[in-house]
């Protein structure tokens, strides 16, 4: 528990101060302020949010590409709909169980949001409650690769299929 | 000159995913479909922007701003459309969790 904390507090760390150093241009007067802010934002943000699942970092950046082209794919898909005279929509709704920590679940339907044809409304116990924008294009699949990699971010060890 | 020419092209597709998220917004016929348009299309079009954007940027630190800018719209554009969504699934009456 104790690495837990540590690795959380190094990541926190990271980002307020990578934030930090984006938005004062690391401006060498800034420098001294930014510290104090920047273990202050940590130590609240640990306050707020206890480390319970730290990041594995590599397993983030391992997702990036495939965030960028869910991303630009679903931007895509999305534009041809709405610029079709036909408007080629199917809608409907599935509901997905999803086996990752609370906060990892919430974090997969903000993601899914932004990829091709899926946007979650939330959870219902632990399943995540998906529209889909054209349900015969079967992005189920979609969804459950999102879901082993959010596993492999929060560092789960998957136990069983999926 | 050719910096230029990727900032006209970067940015002006970026302006495209934003009227397809607006035409999407007005034609799509529900609550959950236009929120697909405005998420999805708005997200890249900003994306489309920062990168055209970055082209003309003299340092790194206009380059992190502008990326943290678009990790920023991401977070909140992801996190909002399923807020969004979820209160409009709900019943009308108020329903505490």
């Amino acid at each position: 528990m104790r690495t837990d904390f540590t690795k959380a507090a190094i990541h926190r760390t990271i980002l307020f101060g990578g934030g930090w150093l984006a938005l004062t241009g690391a401006d060498p007067a800034a420098l001294a302020p930014g510290l104090l802010v920047s273990i202050a934002a940590v130590w609240l943000s640990l306050r707020l949010l206890p480390a319970r699942h730290p990041l594995v970092l590599w397993q983030v950046v391992r997702h990036l590409p495939r965030f960028v082209a869910g991303s630009v794919s679903g931007g895509v898909d999305v534009a041809r709909r709405a610029f079709s005279p036909s408007l080629p929509l199917n809608p409907g709704w599935v509901e997905v169980p999803i086996d990752l920590p609370e906060g990892a679940r919430a974090a997969l339907g903000g993601e899914l949001s932004l990829m091709p044809g899926t946007l979650a409304a939330g959870s219902e116990g632990n399943r995540l409650v998906v529209h889909l924008l054209d349900i015969d294009a079967g992005p189920d699949d979609v969804i459950l690769r999102e879901e082993a990699a959010f596993a492999a971010i929060v560092g789960q060890t998957r136990t069983g299929g999926a | 000159m050719v910096t230029d020419l990727a900032t006209y092209a970067l940015t002006g597709l970026g302006l495209v995913f934003f009227w397809a998220g607006t035409i999407g917004l007005i034609r799509f016929p529900d609550t959950f479909s236009r929120l697909h348009a405005l998420t999805k299309a708005d997200n890249l079009g900003l994306g489309f922007i920062a990168l055209g954007l970055a082209f003309q940027a003299d340092g790194w630190a206009t380059l992190a701003m502008l990326a943290l800018i678009w990790m920023l719209a991401l977070l909140a554009a992801g996190t909002v459309a399923q807020l969004v969504a979820r209160a409009a699934l709900s019943p009308p009456e108020e329903d505490e969790e």
